[in-house]
C-alpha cells in the first residue's frame, strides 16, 4: 500500500514530534512489465535485478536518522530532541523488511528522508496531535488535503508515572496520497491501529502500576504541590515511549507491526480480473511447442521412434522453435521470418499476388484455404520456405503441415504445403487431382516477363511461376467468402501491411469460431443432417466451398478446445470453464 | 448479495459552519436548529402576509445559459409558493461548538485548498465528515458571472473593491430590516432567542457580492471536453510500462498502474489537481470588509447518527467506508446547492424571505441528500444475482447460470427486439461500459491447462502485489465504463412500466456490464487464525489436555481467533551479511517478542474459562520476564500465538515426568500445596506466580531468554523458592537441578542431567521441527555459536536442537526453555501447531527416553564454555540497537555489538527484520461496487448506480442534465472524465437514447440521442438465438458470445490499426475490405479506444 505510518507523540517540551515512520518501497517497474514472459524462467533474474535497483533506491533514501550526526538530515536537530521525542538512537540505521514475493520494502526510521515526505509527516503529526479535534482525545480521525495528503489518525494515551496527568499523548497515522483508498481502508485500519494501541497501553500500564506500586506519584505531587510545576514537566518529560513500557525491542516491533500492517491493509481487498480466451492460434502453437518438448525429451531418453512418420513434426517443430523464443509464440511468427530473411523473395501475400498474377494467385489460395496439397518445385529453397511463410498465414495455424524441401514426393495426409526439388518426380495422379495445386518455380525465358516491381526485386526476376491443378478453379466459382474478402484486402492499395494482417487474424479467428461451432455440432453432438445445413446457414457458410473449408479447418482446431467440449459433453455439470 | 439494514435518514444533519479571522466562528447552518411550520400554520400566515415577490423573479429570470442559473431559475418559479415561512430557524443545538471545534481544528491552518474530514463520536455514535473551504474571497474578476445584475454588484467598484457610504448605510439598514422580520417571524419560538438568530443570518444580508460560477475555468470551453481528457489521457497512457508487447490486458493494467503511480508516496507526492477546493458564493463583505477578512472558511459537515445496535451500526459503516467517492460526490452536490441557496437568496430584498429562502433551500438540498445519497443507495433494491460477478465466483452450478442467464437472453431477443431495440440496448451497452473488453482481449501466454481454469489476469494480479492498488476503485470505474480515451462515466437506465420486463433487461445486462470481482483476504501471521488445520491441531490439543489436567481447554480455539497486533520481530535467517548477528539478540530477550496482553473484550471474556491451571503457567512466564509486574496475568493468558502451546506443555511435560518417575502425581494436588505455601512468602503475588510455576517445574529449566540484570533477582527468588521446594520432595527433584545451574554451571552436570534431559530432550524436537521448516533453527545456531566461541563452531554439523539445548543451560538463569519456546512461537509466526505436534509425538515416545539423553549429555559438555561467554554485560546504554539501560538488558556479548557497529558503519545500511510469513484466508467481498451499484427495479431514479430499472421517466427528465454535468464535473473516480453518459432504455416507447453531459437535448421530449445499432451486435444476437433454438447446449452458446466478443475486440484491432494510417475514414473502404459498416463504427471506435487511444482523437 502507498503509505506512510507513524508513530507521533506530543513532547510536553517540544510539542508534537514524529516517533518512528515506517514507509514502502515499491519496485520501479510492475513485476512482469517489459518482459513478457511469464514463465517463471525469467522471474528470477527479474527479481534479482529488481533487487539491485531496490537496494540503490533503498541507500538513497537510508541515510542516518534522528539525532544523528548527518546534519542535513531534515530531522530536527539533537539539542530539540529529548528521549520523549526520540525513537531510535542516534546512529541506528533504522529497520528494513524485504517482501520477496512481492519485492516491496518496508523501512522504518524516525522520519522520512526524502524532504517533501518529511515535512508530509511532520505536518500530518501537528495536525494529528495539536490541530485537529477528536472528540474524547482518543480515537480516530481523518483529515487531509491534496497538497498534504490524507491522514488517517488514532491518538491515543499511554500512562506515565511522571508525566503530567499521568499520561502522554501519542497518535498512530497512516498517510497516504489515495483518500479513496485510505477512507476504504477505515474499518481495516481502525481495527488494527486499536490492537496496536491496547497493547501499547497494556504494556505501559503494567510499567506504570509498578511503578505507582513502588512509589506512588499522585501522593509525591500532594507533596511537593507547591514545587514549580514546570521544573517537574522538566525533570520527567524526557521519558522514552521504550522505558514506558519497558520494551526495548519495541521499535523492531513496530517496525514489523507497522510493516505487516501496511503489508495486510495492501492485500486486504484483492480482484479477480478475467481476461480473455487465448485465440486458437495460440493455443495450437503452445500444444505444438508442447508436444516438440515432449518429444525431444523421448529421444533424448529411450530408443529411437519411428522417424519417418515424425518427420513433418519436426520440421514443423524445428520451425517454431526457431521463432518461438524471439516473438514468444506471437501468432504471426511469419512477420519476423520474413524479416530476417531479407533474401528471402515474398514479403507479404500482397507481394506474392503481385508477383504471381492476380488469377494465378487466387487459384493458389483457393487451394490453399480449402486444405488441398499445395506443391512448390523450385531450386531455391529459400524462395519456397517464404512462399509458405506467406502462404501459411491465410491458414490457422493447426491447419499448417509444411515440409520445407524435400528430394521425393510426401503424401498430402502428411504435409499440405510442400516444397520439392525440380527433379522429383510427382505422382501423375497428384497431377490430375484436383486437390492439389504445383506451383513449378522455373528460371525466367525472358527477363520482361515479369516486369521489374521493384528495383531491388533482382531475385524475382530470375524466375517464372506456373501454378497448375487437375482441376482449375473456374473463374466464375464464388469460392469460399474467406477467400474473396482476403481478396479485397490486397486488392486495396490504401491498406498497409499492417491491416492486412489484422484483417487476416480477423477473418481466420472470425472462421474459427464457425468451426468451433460446427465442431460442436457434428463431431461432439452427431447431430443429424438437416440440422447441419440449418447451422450452416446460420453461420453463412452454407455455399459448398465455405463447407469445404469450415471442414478442412476443423483439423486445426486445437486440441485443448476439442478435449474441453468433449469434457463438458461428458459431464455436463461440470463448470463452463469460459466465462 | 447486497443487504442493508434500516437507516433513518431523519439522523443526518447538516451543519454549515463560517470562520474568519476576525469574527471567529459563525453557524450558518443547523439542520437540527430548523424546525419545519404546520401546513396550517403556514396556510394561517399566508393569509397575514402579503405576497412580495416582484423584485425577486425579475432579477432572477436574467440568468445566461450556465447550469446554475438554468436551474436557479427552475428552483426561483417553484418558490414562488414559498414566500410564506415553511420553517423555523430555532438556537442552534449546544455541540454546535463542539463541533466547529472539529470542523475546524483547534488550530487554523493556513492551506487554502478543501480540506476533508471524517469525525467518528462515540457518544451517541456519529460519523461526521466535513469538508472545509476556503471562501474565494475578491473575485470579482470573473466576470463570466450571471448575476451581474444583482443590485449589489452594480453599486460596486469591481477594481478597489471598495465600498460607499451609502452602501454602507443600506447594509446597515439590511441588517436592521432582517432583525425586526426575523424576531416577528419567530415570534413563536420562546426559547429561540432572536438576537441569537440574527447573529446567524446576519450572513444572508450581508454576502452580497458576485460570484463567479463554480467549476468553471476561464477558457474552458463545455464541449472541448473530449478533446482535452484524450490528449490527457493520451498523454498519460504513453510512458506506461505494458507487461507484454500485446496489449492483452492493458488497458485494465494501466489504469491500475497509473493509479498506483500517481498516488504514489515513494518520491515525494504527486501535485494532482482536485475538485473544487474553494467555497463559491464569495463571502466577501461589502467592499473594505473583504479586505479585512482575508481568511476565511466555510465548512460543511453532514453527521450521521449511527444506528444503536452494533450490527447495524456496522452495516453502515461499512456502507459509508466502501462507498465513500459516492458519498463525497454527492457532499459536493450539497455543497452546491448551498452555494446556489446563498447567491439566490442574496437577490430578495425582503430579509425575511431571504432567510425563508435561504433555509428552504438548503433544507430542501439536504432532504434532497439525505434521500437519493443515504436512503435510495442505500435501500434501494439490487440485482440479487449480477450473471457476470456470479459466473465469475461461484463454480458450481455454473451450467444452471448459464441456462438461465441464456434463456433470458434469447426471450428478449426474440420479444423485443421491435425495431431493434434489444441491439440498440445491448450496442449502446457495449458501447460504453466498455469493461467487457478486457474480458475478451486474447491473452498471448496462457498456461497450457489454462482453458479449463478461469482466465484470471496475471499480469493484474502481480501489480496488485508489487504495487497495491484500490480494487474498489478499480472496480468502480470498471462498473462506469471509464477504462476508454476519452474517459466517459456511463450509467444505464431502463425505464418501463412493465416491472418483470424491466427485470429481465436488467437481468441479462448484468452479464455484459462487467467489473472485477472482490475477495477480502486476511493476512495472519501467527498462523493460528481461520484455518481449519488449525482449529484441528486445537481440537487435539484439548483431547491432549483432556488426559491431563484441563477440562476447559475447548477454549483455547476460542482465543486463538485474535492474534496479538503487534507484531513481534523476528531474526532472520542469517545467511548473508548478518553473520555477525546484528540483531541477535531478539530472540534471546522475550521482553519485545513475547505474548502480549491481548485487548479486545471478547478475549477477556474468555478467561474466566480459561483453566486456573493454564492461566497461572502463562503468568508466571510473563513475570519472571518483566520483574515487577504485578498482576496482569489475565491479559497475558489471552494473548493467542503462545496460549495452545501452554495449555499443552504441562501435561506433556507431566507426562514425561511421569513416566519418568514413575509415578501417577496429580497436578493438582502439587499446585495446592505449593500455592499454599508460597502464600506464605513475602510477596504473595509474586511467589503465588513462582510457586504454581514451579508446579511445572520443567517451564522453568533453562532459560536463554531472561535477561541477565534479572539474574540476581532470579538467584534470590529461586532461593526463597528452593526453601519451600525442599519440603516438597516431588518436584524438589528438577527444581533443584535448576537452582544449580543458576547458581553454578559447572555444578550441575549430574543433577541437571536428569531433570533437565527430559525438557531438553522434547525441546530438541520441537526446534528440530522448527529449523526443518523454516531454517530458523540454523539462524538459533548460530547464534548459539557466537556465543560459545571456537568449540561450538566445529559443531556446525550439530542439529540445531542440540545447540539449543545448550543454550538453555547456557543462560543459566533457570527458568524455562518454556519461555524461550514461547517467544518462538511468538516468533516465528506461530510455531505451536509444529511444536504442539511434535509434543504429542514426544508424549507417544515418552518412554524412549533413552534416546533423548543425548542432548542433555551434550549440553552438559559445552556448559562452561557458555557460561563465561554469557556474563559480560552489556553496558554501554548508548548502543545503537539499545534504547535503554534501565531495564534488563539483552545478553549479548560485546563483541558482537561491536562487530554490529562497525558493519554498520561499513554499509550504512538498515536493519534486517524479516517479516512473518503470512497466511491468507480469503472469502468474497460482498460490499462492494459490484453488488451495491446494479440495482434491480426501483420507484425512483437513482443517479449513482450503474444500472436499474425505473417505472417512467419523470424524474430523469427533471435532474438527468443536472446530474450529468455534475458527474462530469466531480468525478466519483477522482480523476478527469471527460464526458459522463446515461443509455436510458425505454421499453414503453421501445427507444434507447444516449444522453450525454455534452450536449444539450435541444428537444425536450428526448433526453438524448438514439442509438445507432451496429450490425455486428445485431448479427450476434441473431446467430445465439439461432443456436439456442437449435438446442446447442447453453454454456456453449455463452462460449459462442464470448467468441463473438472476441472477434468484436479484433475488428476493433484491425481498425485502429487501419487508422494509424488514416486521417479520414472511408467509410466504404472499411465496408467492403474490412467488413465494418458504418452503424459499426461508434461501437468499435469505443473498444479501440481501450487499447489504442489514438482512435478517439481521430475518430471524434
Amino acid at each position: 500500500m502507498n503509505a506512510i505510518v507513524a508513530l507521533c507523540h506530543f513532547c510536553e517540551l517540544h510539542g508534537p514530534r514524529t516517533l518512528f515512520c515506517t514507509e514502502v518501497l515499491h519496485s520501479p517497474l510492475p513485476q512482469g512489465a517489459g518482459s513478457g514472459d511469464i514463465s517463471g524462467q525469467n522471474e528470477q533474474a527479474e527479481e534479482e535485478e529488481g533487487g539491485i535497483q531496490m537496494s540503490s533506491r533503498i541507500r538513497s533514501h537510508s541515510p542516518a536518522e534522528g539525532a544523528s550526526a548527518d546534519s542535513s538530515s531534515p530531522g530536527p536537530k539533537k539539542s530539540d530532541m529529548c528521549e520523549g521525542c526520540r525513537s531510535l538512537a542516534g546512529g541506528h540505521p533504522g529497520f528494513v523488511s524485504h517482501d520477496k514475493e512481492t519485492s516491496i520494502k518496508y523501512v522504518s526510521h524516525q522520519h522520512p528522508n526524502h524532504p517533501q515526505l518529511f515535512s508530509i509527516v511532520r505536518q500530518a503529526c501537528v495536525r494529528s496531535l495539536s490541530c485537529e479535534v477528536c472528540p474524547g482525545r482518543e480515537g480516530p480521525i481523518f483529515f487531509g488535503d491534496e497538497q498534504h495528503g490524507f491522514v488517517f489518525s488514532h491518538t491515543f494515551f499511554i500512562k506515565d508515572s511522571l508525566a503530567r496527568g499521568f499520561q502522554r499523548w501519542y497518535s498512530i497515522i497512516t498517510i497516504m496520497m489515495d483518500r479513496i483508498y485510505l477512507i476504504n481502508s477505515w474499518p481495516f485500519l481502525l481495527g488494527k491501529i486499536r490492537g496496536i494501541i491496547d497493547e501499547l497501553q497494556g504494556k505501559a500500564l503494567k510499567v506504570f502500576e509498578a511503578e505507582q506500586f513502588g512509589c506512588p506519584q499522585r501522593a509525591q505531587r500532594m507533596n511537593t504541590a507547591f514545587t514549580p510545576f514546570l521544573h517537574q514537566r522538566n525533570g520527567n518529560a524526557a521519558r522514552s515511549l521504550t522505558s514506558l513500557t519497558n520494551d526495548e525491542n519495541l521499535w523492531a516491533c513496530l517496525h514489523t507491526s507497522f510493516a505487516w500492517l501496511l503489508k495486510a491493509c495492501g492485500s486486504r481487498l484483492t480482484e479477480k480480473l478475467l481476461e480473455g480466451a487465448p485465440t486458437e492460434d495460440t493455443l495450437v502453437q503452445m500444444e505444438k511447442l508442447a508436444d516438440l518438448q515432449e518429444e525431444s525429451e523421448g529421444w533424448d531418453g529411450s530408443e529411437e521412434e519411428e522417424k519417418p512418420s515424425s518427420q513433418p513434426d519436426v520440421a514443423e517443430g524445428q520451425e517454431l522453435s526457431k521463432c518461438s523464443p524471439e516473438t514468444s509464440l506471437m501468432p504471426d511468427c511469419n512477420r519476423w521470418n520474413v524479416a530476417h530473411r531479407r533474401l528471402s523473395v515474398f514479403r507479404s501475400l500482397r507481394h506474392m499476388r503481385q508477383v504471381l498474377g492476380a488469377s494465378a494467385f487466387r487459384m493458389l489460395a483457393w487451394h490453399v484455404l480449402m486444405g488441398n496439397q499445395v506443391i512448390w518445385k523450385a531450386r531455391d529453397m529459400d524462395l519456397v520456405q517464404s512462399a509458405f511463410d506467406v502462404l501459411r498465414t491465410m491458414l490457422p495455424v493447426g491447419c499448417v503441415r509444411i515440409i520445407p524441401y524435400s528430394e521425393q514426393y510426401e503424401e498430402a495426409y502428411r504435409c499440405n504445403f510442400l516444397g520439392l526439388s525440380p527433379h522429383v518426380q510427382i505422382p501423375s495422379h497428384i497431377l490430375s487431382s484436383e486437390f492439389a495445386v504445383l506451383v513449378e518455380v522455373r528460371a525466367a525465358t525472358r527477363s520482361t516477363l515479369y516486369p521489374t516491381l521493384l528495383e531491388d526485386e533482382q531475385s524475382l526476376n530470375k524466375y517464372e511461376f506456373v501454378v497448375t491443378s487437375g482441376s482449375p478453379v473456374a473463374a466464375d466459382r464464388v469460392g469460399p467468402t474467406i477467400l474473396n474478402k482476403i481478396e479485397a484486402a490486397l486488392t486495396n492499395q490504401n491498406l498497409s501491411v499492417d491491416v492486412v494482417d489484422q484483417c487476416l487474424v480477423c477473418l481466420k479467428e472470425e472462421w474459427m469460431n464457425k468451426v468451433k461451432v460446427l465442431f460442436k455440432f457434428t463431431k461432439v453432438d452427431s447431430r443429424p443432417k438437416e440440422d447441419t445445413q440449418k447451422l450452416l446457414s446460420i453461420l453463412g457458410a452454407a455455399e459448398e466451398d465455405n463447407v469445404k473449408l469450415l471442414k478442412f479447418w476443423m483439423t486445426g482446431l486445437s486440441k485443448t478446445y476439442k478435449s474441453h467440449l468433449m469434457s463438458t459433453v461428458r459431464s455436463p455439470t461440470s463448470s463452463e470453464s469460459r466465462n | 448479495s447486497w443487504s442493508s439494514s434500516e437507516f433513518d435518514l431523519n439522523e443526518i444533519r447538516l451543519i454549515v459552519y463560517q470562520d474568519c479571522e476576525r469574527r471567529g466562528r459563525q453557524v450558518l447552518f443547523d439542520s437540527k436548529a430548523v424546525r419545519k411550520i404546520d401546513e396550517a400554520v403556514i396556510q394561517k400566515m399566508a393569509e397575514d402576509a402579503p405576497v412580495k415577490t416582484s423584485v425577486r423573479t425579475c432579477q432572477a429570470s436574467s440568468g445566461n445559459n450556465s447550469i446554475s442559473s438554468h436551474n436557479l431559475s427552475i428552483s426561483v418559479t417553484q418558490n414562488v409558493k414559498e414566500q410564506i415561512p415553511k420553517y423555523q430557524y430555532t438556537r442552534p443545538a449546544s455541540d454546535v461548538n463542539m463541533l466547529g471545534e472539529m470542523m475546524f481544528g483547534s488550530v487554523a491552518m493556513s492551506y487554502k485548498g478543501s480540506t476533508l474530514k471524517i469525525h467518528y463520536i462515540r457518544s451517541p455514535p456519529q460519523l461526521m465528515i466535513s469538508k472545509v473551504f476556503s471562501a474565494r474571497v475578491g473575485s470579482f474578476s470573473g466576470s463570466n458571472n450571471n448575476l451581474q445584475d444583482s443590485f449589489e454588484y452594480i453599486n460596486q467598484d469591481p477594481s478597489l473593491g471598495k465600498l460607499s457610504s451609502n452602501q454602507n448605510g443600506k447594509y446597515f439598514h439590511i441588517l436592521c430590516v432582517l432583525q425586526l422580520c426575523s424576531s416577528k417571524l419567530l415570534q413563536g419560538v420562546s426559547e429561540g432567542g432572536p438576537l441569537r438568530l440574527i447573529r446567524s443570518a446576519s450572513f444572508f444580508a450581508a454576502h452580497s457580492t458576485p460570484v463567479d460560477m463554480p467549476s468553471r475555468g476561464q477558457n474552458e470551453d463545455r464541449d472541448s471536453g473530449i478533446a482535452r481528457s484524450a490528449s490527457l489521457s493520451s498523454l498519460l497512457v504513453t510512458p506506461f510500462p505494458s507487461p507484454s508487447s500485446s496489449s492483452s490486458s492493458s488497458s485494465s493494467y494501466q489504469r491500475r498502474w497509473l493509479r498506483s503511480q500517481t498516488t504514489s508516496l515513494e518520491n515525494g507526492i504527486i501535485p494532482r489537481c482536485s475538485e473544487s477546493t474553494s467555497f463559491n458564493p464569495s463571502m466577501v463583505f461589502l467592499g473594505v470588509l473583504a479586505e479585512i477578512f482575508l481568511m476565511k472558511k466555510i465548512a460543511i459537515s453532514i453527521i450521521f447518527s449511527l444506528p444503536e445496535k452494533e450490527d447495524a451500526q456496522r452495516n453502515f459503516q461499512d456502507f459509508f467506508f466502501s462507498h465513500f467517492p459516492l458519498f463525497e460526490s454527492h457532499m459536493n452536490k450539497l455543497k452546491y446547492a448551498i452555494e446556489k441557496a446563498m447567491i439566490s437568496c442574496r437577490k430578495i430584498a425582503e430579509s425575511s424571505q431571504r432567510v425563508q429562502v435561504y433555509i428552504s433551500r438548503v433544507m430542501d438540498a439536504l432532504g434532497e441528500f439525505s434521500r437519493i445519497t443515504i436512503w435510495n443507495l442505500y435501500s434501494v433494491p439490487r440485482i440479487a444475482e449480477p450473471v457476470w460477478l456470479n459466473m465469475m465466483s461461484s463454480t458450481l452450478e455454473k451450467n444452471q447460470l448459464c441456462q438461465r442467464f441464456l434463456k433470458e437472453f434469447t426471450f428478449l431477443i426474440e420479444q423485443i427486439n421491435k425495431n431493434q431495440f434489444f441491439a440498440a440496448l445491448l450496442t449502446a451497452v457495449l458501447t460504453y461500459h466498455l469493461a467487457w473488453v478486457p474480458t475478451v482481449m486474447p491473452v498471448d501466454h496462457p498456461p497450457i491447462k489454462a482453458f479449463s481454469e478461469k482466465r484470471t489476469s496475471h499480469f493484474v494480479n502481480m501489480l496488485a502485489k508489487s504495487h497495491p492498488y484500490n480494487p474498489l476503485w478499480a472496480q468502480l470505474g470498471d462498473l462506469y465504463g471509464a477504462i476508454g480515451s476519452p474517459v466517459r462515466l456511463t450509467r444505464t437506465v431502463v425505464v418501463g412500466k412493465r416491472k418483470e420486463l424491466v427485470q429481465r433487461l436488467l437481468y441479462v445486462l448484468t452479464y455484459f456490464i462487467r467489473c472485477s470481482e472482490l475477495q477480502e483476504n486476511q493476512l495472519t501471521w501467527s498462523e493460528a487464525v481461520g484455518e481449519e488445520e488449525q482449529v484441528l491441531n486445537g481440537s487435539k490439543i484439548t483431547t491432549a489436555l483432556e488426559k491431563g489436567e484441563i477440562e476447559e481447554s475447548d477454549y483455547v480455539v476460542v482465543t486463538v481467533k485474535n492474534e496479538p497486533a503487534l507484531v513481534p520481530p523476528i531474526l532472520p535467517p542469517k545467511n548473508d551479511r548478518s553473520k555477525n548477528h546484528t540483531i541477535a539478540e531478539w530472540v534471546y530477550n522475550p521482553k519485545g517478542t513475547y505474548p502480549v496482553p491481548a485487548s479486545s473484550k471478547e478475549k477477556k471474556e474468555t478467561i474466566g474459562k480459561v483453566s486456573q491451571n493454564s492461566e497461572t503457567s502463562v503468568d508466571c512466564l510473563t513475570s519472571t520476564l518483566h520483574k515487577g509486574a504485578t498482576d496482569s496475568g489475565k491479559r497475558t493468558v489471552t494473548d493467542t500465538g503462545a496460549v495452545p502451546y501452554h495449555f499443552e506443555e504441562p501435561s506433556n511435560l507431566e507426562d514425561l515426568t511421569d513416566v519418568r518417575k514413575n509415578k501417577k502425581q496429580n497436578d493438582r494436588k502439587v499446585e495446592k500445596q505449593l500455592s499454599s505455601r508460597s502464600s506464605a512468602l513475602p510477596c504473595p503475588e509474586r511467589s503465588g506466580h513462582r510457586s504454581s510455576h514451579l508446579e511445572k517445574v520443567t517451564f522453568r529449566i533453562g532459560s536463554s531468554a531472561s535477561p541477565e540484570s534479572d539474574l540476581e533477582t532470579r538467584r534470590r527468588e529461586m532461593e526463597e523458592n528452593l526453601k519451600v521446594l525442599r519440603e516438597n520432595p516431588e518436584v524438589i527433584h528438577c527444581a533443584s537441578s535448576s537452582t544449580n545451574l543458576t547458581v553454578d554451571a559447572s555444578q550441575n552436570q549430574k543433577e541437571s542431567c536428569e531433570a533437565a534431559s527430559l525438557p531438553y530432550s522434547k525441546h530438541s524436537i520441537c526446534y528440530a521441527q522448527i529449523s526443518s521448516c523454516e531454517g530458523q533453527g540454523s539462524m538459533l545456531n548460530n547464534q548459539r555459536m557466537e556465543n560459545t566461541g571456537t568449540e561450538v563452531n566445529s559443531e556446525n554439523t550439530v542439529p540445531g536442537e542440540l545447540l539449543l539445548s545448550v543454550d538453555n543451560v547456557e543462560t543459566v538463569t533457570l527458568p524455562s526453555i518454556k519461555e524461550t519456546r514461547t517467544s518462538c512461537s511468538g516468533n516465528l509466526e506461530g510455531y505451536s501447531p509444529g511444536c504442539v505436534e511434535v509434543d504429542s509425538a514426544v508424549k507417544k515416545e515418552s518412554l524412549k527416553l533413552g534416546a533423548k539423553d543425548v542432548p542433555c549429555g551434550d549440553a552438559r559438555r559445552k556448559t562452561p564454555f557458555r557460561v563465561e561467554g554469557d556474563i559480560p554485560r552489556n553496558e554501554s546504554s548508548d548502543s545503537a540497537l539499545g534504547a535503554s539501560d534501565e531495564e534488563g538488558d539483552c545478553c549479548i556479548p560485546d563483541e558482537v555489538r561491536h562487530d554490529n557497529v562497525s558493519k554498520r558503519l561499513e554499509e550504512f545500511a538498515e536493519v534486517e527484520l524479516p517479516l512473518p510469513r503470512s497466511n491468507t484466508v480469503s472469502r468474497q467481498c460482498v460490499k462492494n461496487f459490484g453488488r451495491s451499484l446494479l440495482g434491480g427495479y426501483c420507484h425512483t431514479y437513482v443517479p449513482d448506480l450503474v444500472l436499474h430499472g425505473v417505472n417512467n421517466d419523470e424524474k430523469l427528465k427533471q435532474c438527468l442534465l443536472a446530474d450529468l454535468l455534475h458527474a462530469m464535473h466531480h468525478p466519483v473516480l477522482d480523476e478527469p472524465i471527460a464526458e459522463a453518459v446515461c443509455i436510458i432504455a425505454d421499453t414503453d416507447k421501445w427507444n434507447v437514447q444516449v444522453a450525454t453531459s455534452q450536449r444539450k437535448m435541444m428537444d425536450n421530449m428526448k433526453l438524448g440521442k438514439d442509438v445507432l445499432v451496429s450490425s455486428q451486435v445485431s448479427s450476434l444476437l441473431q446467430s445465439i438465438l439461432q443456436l439456442y433454438k437449435l438446442n446447442l447446449p447453453a454454456d456453449f452458446c455463452i462460449m459462442h458470445l464470448e467468441d463473438r466478443l472476441q472477434e468484436m475486440y479484433l475488428k476493433s484491432k484491425m481498425l485502429s490499426e487501419y487508422l494509424r494510417g488514416h486521417t479520414r475514414v472511408h467509410i466504404k473502404e472499411l465496408g467492403i475490405v474490412l467488413g465494418i459498416e458504418s452503424n459499426d463504427l461508434p461501437l468499435l471506435a469505443a473498444i479501440a479506444s481501450t487499447h489504442s487511444p489514438y482512435v478517439a482523437q481521430i475518430l471524434l
